[in-house]
This record gives C-alpha cells, sequence and structure tokens, in this order.
C-alpha cells in the first residue's frame, strides 16, 4: 500500500510565515493604495484569491504531492467550485473536496461528481462532513435534529453511490428518495468518487465501518491514534470491509527544532492561546490556526517530522492529509524537505516488512 | 439600451455537421467515431483529453467572436454546468456562464456561496438561467420530491433566501420550503454583482415568481406574432408588480453567405434522415396528448415528411430543426443579412436578448460572430420601422 499525501488549501485565507493574522493574497479589503505614493503598482484589481489558490495548486502537484484537499468552510469559497477550478489547473492530483450532506439533492451532487470525474479521469474524491453545532446549521439552512446527522450521510452517499453505478434504482429514505434513478450514456460507468468520513464519535466510527473508503482522524498522540486505528477496522471487519486510515495534521517543520519551536510560540503568542505544555514528541495539541481546522501541529525540524509521520504511517496512517501556513510556501518546503525522505522511509519499511 | 447576445454549450456533443449524424463530438452517440478525441493516441493510454476540452474551445470561440457567453443547458444525460464553469473560470476572459439549473436541488445557502465564489473566479461572469421543471416521476429522477403545484413557489423561495444571504447581513428566513437562521456570506465573498437572471415558464405561478427576480424572461423561438404577445404579457404582467423584465429568445440558426446555400444544409439534412428519425416524426404527427404547446406545434406541423419546404412557415423560418437535433423546432435559415433581419424583427417586437446557436458550434460562433451580428442593428431599428408604420 503506497502512503498518500494530500496538502489542504485554505479557502477561507491564508497567513504568512509564523504571522496568525489572516491575509486574503492577491487581493485588496479596500481600494487604498498599497503601496506608497513614490512606488508604482502595476497590478490594479486584475488579481483575487483565486489567482493564489490556482498558485497553491500548482505548487502541490510541482512538490510532488498525491492530491489537494478542499476543505468545507463557511467563512471562505465554496469548495465545489475551488475544486472545479483547482482540478484543471492541475494534472495528476487527486482532489478532494469536503461538503455537507445538506448541500441539496444527493442525485443532483452524483451528477455533479460524474462531470468531475469526466473532466479530470478519475482524480475526485468527496469528503462529507458534519457539523456538530445546530446554530451553524440553521445559519446554512439546514434545521437536521441532531441525531439525524450520521443517518443523513449514511443515505447520501448511499443514492450517490447507486446512482453512478446502477440504473433504474430506486430508493424512498427519510432524507432522500429517488425513482428510477442512474446515469446512462457517457454519464455512466465512471468511478464513484472515494468516500472520507471523518469525526471522534461513536457514530462517526460506526458509519465509516459501514460506508468509507477512508476515515480521517483529527490528530492525536501515536498511542491513541493506533487505539482509534485498531477500533476502526474492528468495527469494519464486522462488516466484512476495510478501509483505509487519514490522519488531518498540521506541520511546523524548519531546518532545526529550535526554529520551529522559535516560530510555534511565536505564533501561540499572537494568537493569545497559553504555552503548549501538552506536548507529546512533537505534536502540539490545541495550536490551531483558525483557517485550517486541525487539532494539532507537528513541531520540529525536517528529521524530527518526518519521522514522527513515518511512525504514524507504521501505525497504519495510509492517508496523511497536511496543512501549514502559508500553504504555498510550506507546499514547497514540505516536498522538498520532508516528503522525499519520509517516502523512502516508509517504502524501506514496508519493504522489511515483505 | 444594447442588446446582449449569447452563445450555447453543446453539452452533449453535436455531429460535426446537421447535413448527417456521423463523426459526432463528444461521446455522447455510441457509434464508432464517437468523440473528435480518440482514445488512446499516446500508445494505449488515455491521452488526457476529455469532452471539456472540446467545450473550452467553443466557449473561447464565442468569446473570441465577440458572444457574451453562452448558455450552458442541463440535461439528465449531460454534464453539469456548474462543474463546466468552475473548471473553465480561468481558461476564459470575457466569457460569461450561463447556468441552467433547477433550484430546488441545492440547498439556497450553499448555492449563494457557490454563486460567489464563481462570482469570484470569473470575475463577475456567471448568469443563471432558471428552470423550475415539472413534476412527477422525471423530477423524482433527479431526487426531487416537491409537489408539482408547489414548485414555482419554491424557486421563488430559492431565490428570495439566495438575496437574502448575499448582502452579507444577518438573514432569517421562514418559507414553506426553506429555512435559515442568521444566514449571511462571509466578508470574504461579500461585494460580488448578483447573478443576471433568465427564468423560463409561461404560467401564471412562472410569471409570478420571473416578476418578482428575473431580469429576463427567456422563451424559444414561436410564430412572430405569438411571440410579440407573449412578450407584451409578460411585460405587462411585470409592470403591474411594480417591475421592469426584459426578454430574450432562444434560436438555432443557419447562416450563409446566400439564401440558397443556407437552405441547401436544411435539404440535405432533411434527405438524409434515417429511418428511425422518420418513425419518430410519424408518431409526433399523430399524437395527442394534453400539452398545449405540443399540439400547437402539431396542429401547424406536415402530416408527412415530403419536402423540407413544407417546414416554411415565415420568411425564413423553418420548423422542422427538431428532425436534424435534438430541441426546438423552429429556427432562422437564410443568408448573413436575411438572419441580421429576423433578428432585428424580433428585437423590435420585444426581444432584448438573445441565445443563439448552430451546428457545429465551434465553427459557427466564428461564422456568426463574424457575418451576422455586425450586420444586426439591435435597438437602434426601432426608430426607423415605428417612422413606416
Amino acid at each position: 500500500m503506497t502512503v498518500q499525501f494530500f496538502w489542504q488549501v485554505p479557502t477561507a485565507g491564508d497567513g504568512r510565515y509564523a504571522d496568525a493574522e489572516k491575509h486574503i493574497r492577491g487581493e485588496r479589503a479596500d481600494s487604498r493604495p498599497y503601496f506608497l505614493p513614490g512606488v508604482t503598482d502595476p497590478r490594479g484589481q486584475r488579481f483575487n484569491y483565486f489567482d493564489h489558490l490556482h498558485q497553491i495548486a500548482k505548487a502541490v502537484e510541482l512538490a510532488k504531492f498525491d492530491g489537494i484537499k478542499v476543505r468545507n468552510d463557511p467563512e471562505g469559497d465554496e469548495s465545489w467550485i475551488v475544486a472545479g477550478y483547482l482540478s484543471r489547473a492541475t494534472r495528476y492530483l487527486t482532489v478532494l473536496a469536503e461538503f455537507d450532506a445538506s448541500r441539496g439533492s444527493a442525485v443532483y451532487a452524483a451528477k455533479n461528481a460524474v462531470s468531475y470525474q469526466r473532466f479530470t479521469e478519475g482524480r475526485f474524491a468527496w469528503q462529507i462532513g458534519v457539523e456538530p453545532d445546530e446554530a451553524k446549521r440553521r445559519q446554512q439552512g439546514d434545521f437536521v435534529a441532531q441525531a439525524d446527522l450520521y443517518p443523513r450521510v449514511e443515505e447520501f452517499v448511499t443514492v450517490a453511490r447507486n446512482v453512478i453505478t446502477t440504473t433504474g434504482y430506486d430508493f424512498n429514505g427519510r432524507f432522500f428518495q429517488v425513482l428510477q434513478g442512474g446515469f446512462q450514456g457517457p454519464l455512466s460507468g465512471q468511478k464513484v468518487p472515494p468516500v472520507y468520513l471523518s469525526g471522534e464519535t461513536d457514530e462517526a466510527y460506526a458509519l465509516s465501518a459501514k460506508l468509507a473508503d477512508v476515515h480521517v482522524l483529527d490528530a492525536q498522540p501515536l498511542d491513541k491514534i493506533a487505539s482509534n486505528i485498531a477500533q476502526l477496522r474492528n468495527l469494519a471487519r464486522s462488516h466484512h470491509r476495510a478501509l483505509q486510515i487519514g490522519l488531518r495534521v498540521d506541520v511546523l517543520v524548519r531546518e532545526t527544532e529550535e526554529e520551529a519551536v522559535f516560530d510555534a510560540k511565536r505564533y501561540a503568542e499572537q494568537t493569545g492561546q497559553k504555552t503548549i505544555d501538552n506536548n507529546v514528541a512533537g505534536l502540539w495539541q490545541g495550536l490551531t490556526t483558525a483557517s485550517t481546522g486541525a487539532s494539532a501541529v507537528l513541531v520540529g525540524s525536517f528529521e524530527q517530522v518526518t519521522e514522527r509521520l513515518a511512525a504514524f504511517a507504521d501505525a497504519g496512517v495510509e492517508q496523511f492529509i497536511l496543512g501549514a501556513v502559508p500553504s504555498l510556501e510550506e507546499a514547497y518546503r514540505i516536498g522538498e524537505y520532508v516528503l522525499p525522505s519520509l517516502r523512502s522511509l516508509i517504502n524501506g519499511a514496508s519493504q522489511r516488512a515483505a | 439600451m444594447a442588446i446582449d447576445v449569447f452563445w450555447r454549450i453543446p453539452t452533449h456533443g453535436e455531429p460535426s455537421s446537421l447535413r448527417n449524424k456521423l463523426h459526432h463530438r463528444g461521446d455522447w452517440s455510441q457509434q464508432e467515431g464517437d468523440h473528435i478525441v480518440h482514445k488512446g493516441l499516446s500508445g494505449g493510454h488515455g491521452d488526457g483529453f476529455t469532452n471539456l476540452d472540446y467545450i473550452a474551445e467553443v466557449a473561447r470561440a464565442a468569446e473570441i467572436s465577440g458572444f457574451q457567453g453562452g448558455l450552458i443547458p442541463s440535461f439528465p444525460m449531460t454534464d453539469e454546468p456548474w462543474a463546466i464553469s468552475s473548471f473553465l473560470a480561468r481558461e476564459t476572459s470575457t466569457f460569461r456562464f450561463m447556468i441552467a439549473f433547477q433550484p430546488g436541488f441545492l440547498n439556497p445557502v450553499v448555492a449563494a456561496r457557490m454563486t460567489a465564489s464563481l462570482q469570484r473566479a470569473t470575475r463577475g461572469r456567471a448568469l443563471f438561467n432558471v428552470i423550475t421543471g415539472g413534476g412527477g416521476p422525471a423530477q423524482l429522477w433527479w431526487g426531487d420530491v416537491a409537489p408539482h403545484d408547489d414548485r414555482y413557489a419554491r424557486t421563488t423561495e430559492f431565490l428570495d433566501v439566495l438575496r437574502g444571504v448575499w448582502s452579507g447581513n444577518s438573514f432569517s428566513y421562514q418559507g414553506k420550503f426553506y429555512q435559515v437562521e442568521n444566514a449571511a456570506l462571509p466578508a470574504q465573498l461579500l461585494g460580488q454583482d448578483f447573478p443576471e437572471i433568465y427564468f423560463s415558464g409561461s404560467s401564471d405561478a412562472a410569471l409570478a415568481s420571473a416578476s418578482k427576480h428575473a431580469e429576463y424572461y427567456l422563451s424559444w423561438l414561436e410564430p412572430f406574432d405569438q411571440l410579440r404577445d407573449k412578450f407584451d404579457r409578460v411585460k405587462e404582467r411585470t409592470a403591474a408588480l411594480g417591475r421592469k423584465i426584459k426578454c430574450a429568445v432562444r434560436v438555432d440558426i443557419i447562416a450563409r453567405r446566400t439564401e440558397e446555400e443556407a437552405w441547401r444544409e436544411v435539404r440535405r439534412g432533411f434527405e438524409n434522415l434515417d429511418d428511425a428519425a422518420r418513425e419518430r416524426y410519424k408518431r409526433f404527427a399523430q399524437q395527442t396528448g394534453d400539452s398545449v404547446g405540443a399540439s400547437r406545434q402539431r396542429s401547424t406541423a406536415p402530416k408527412e415528411l415530403n419536402d423540407y419546404r413544407d417546414f416554411i412557415i415565415h420568411p425564413n423560418v423553418w420548423s422542422g430543426l427538431s428532425l436534424l437535433r435534438g430541441g426546438q423546432t423552429q429556427g432562422i435559415i437564410g443568408s448573413y443579412e436575411q438572419v441580421a433581419e429576423r433578428l432585428d424583427d424580433l428585437v423590435r417586437l420585444g426581444a432584448d436578448a438573445f441565445i443563439l446557436a448552430s451546428t457545429p458550434h465551434l465553427e459557427e460562433a466564428y461564422r456568426v460572430g463574424e457575418e451576422v451580428l455586425p450586420l444586426v442593428r439591435g435597438h437602434d431599428s426601432a426608430p426607423a420601422l415605428r417612422a413606416v408604420g
């Protein structure tokens, strides 16, 4: 099994090196000149944040990641639009778009997914998220009951998969209905986008065991991740299935540990986060940036972070969804200083095991 | 007020000519010679091209030849306009993406964020062709369960919510189909132009919805007098509600240097009709049904397929186009000058915009943009007509 590395693009704004302030690179908050009057500015209003997202996607591909993850962030640009825009900018990357099951008809979502598959020659994947906060759901026009969140995801995935793979499909569920569904002609026979699910509750695990291709875990210490993986695998076995394990973690990597820790601390100070005292093996839990949504950051030198990621791979993680700020610059840094040694470390380990 | 002219994107592929249907572009006709992109050009592997690459060519041809953009239709068997638009946002410069969709398929708050993001990705080039769709089994295929009679009310509610969250102020709504609480677009997405809305549908319920939210009322080509009445009715009804609405015509054209050459295209296509198409027509002509529009079409349609000229219902208007390809029956056939004149006739009877199409859409975008559009006078032609009578 080849381990895969995704890079998460920041849809709600990016940052700068060790700088907590959010920046929408490429566009201005107002019409005030950006340079002082003594310097001409040739840009005018020609660029906006999508130009930056495009740059990030190109960087991710050049840095030899396997895929790009587009987060569903209600504070940012919409993930399907960003995913389509970036799909056309890339040749090989898997494009993983996250969204919520409240987005509308499962058939219509599946039909759009088929077009994404046709246009990318099968590079599209989707992650169906769940918004646990009721007030936030209502802001999104979603009045579903708390207890129905995962049952709705289950129906969504069931309907979407079946209309892509079969014809004459009938389904009469609580959230989705379809009559004689299924795509024909050139829309038929497309690959179902791999289904990524996430969540740390028993309910989330149970659903993933039943129907996820990949379950994405939040970053936690290695032993906790190992036991979560065991739990998920056991549950999946009870359904006679296997699933892959993903890990969503941010990285803050510098040439030396000292530099990395310095930047991490400065970042924590800027955001008013307390000195981190619960970091284990370089995993700074709770050091989060508003725009990435990760639960922890791996902080350390190139070698340290490489080894720690390899340890997670050793514990069973097969898909890493990494993120860092600023996204473009750090994609190159990880691609140049971490991925090559990490890949050879993981491949070496798997060859020895074989 | 200058008129806007759009082109159309052939989402279900197309033959390379209306004369015959071989050499189909795209993978829809399921026959030998399908797809202009030959799979396996690069040593048995996929060549990395998809039908989107042809669509991109058409979109670029349309913008280069002076069209505003293009209607991207949505059918059960075709690729989706939202997907096409996001993929081609960066590849085009001025092309406006007219996205056809049924509001019932999307959560309006998500749709608002999609729309604002697409406006950002395209620098304001997105607009809508809002379709409300029928009820019953066809809607259920799409996974849409709303009852038939309520669908225009739902379209209105959808657009209420879309506009409501657009301002960025906290917006709440208690509709029959949609509820939101304190919703708003995020700051990053504010300040975009709200997309222009082209609206189709003829019933009173449709007009009520159109008159509240639409910029343009969109109709297929109909007999000219009938179209004039329809546009007058739409404009009156909308005015009664204190709003103005413009009208648009969606029509296929075949324009050539001479009228004779244009009709030759029609004649060749007519002579090359296969047995299946003839059989389909026979069934259509003998059909009885309760659709007013369809029976109106049948009443003027010839009973037999003898001569293409039997389908000429007005100077330069041919009502047999659906024999040659899917879609509406009436199209404008003639010399470049004649086609431009008929378009100006339509402007005089109330049209403010056109969505034109011709097969194949790539080459014809250049021809129509270079030869016909420069002859269209638009509203400048209106005073001259009034002076005459």
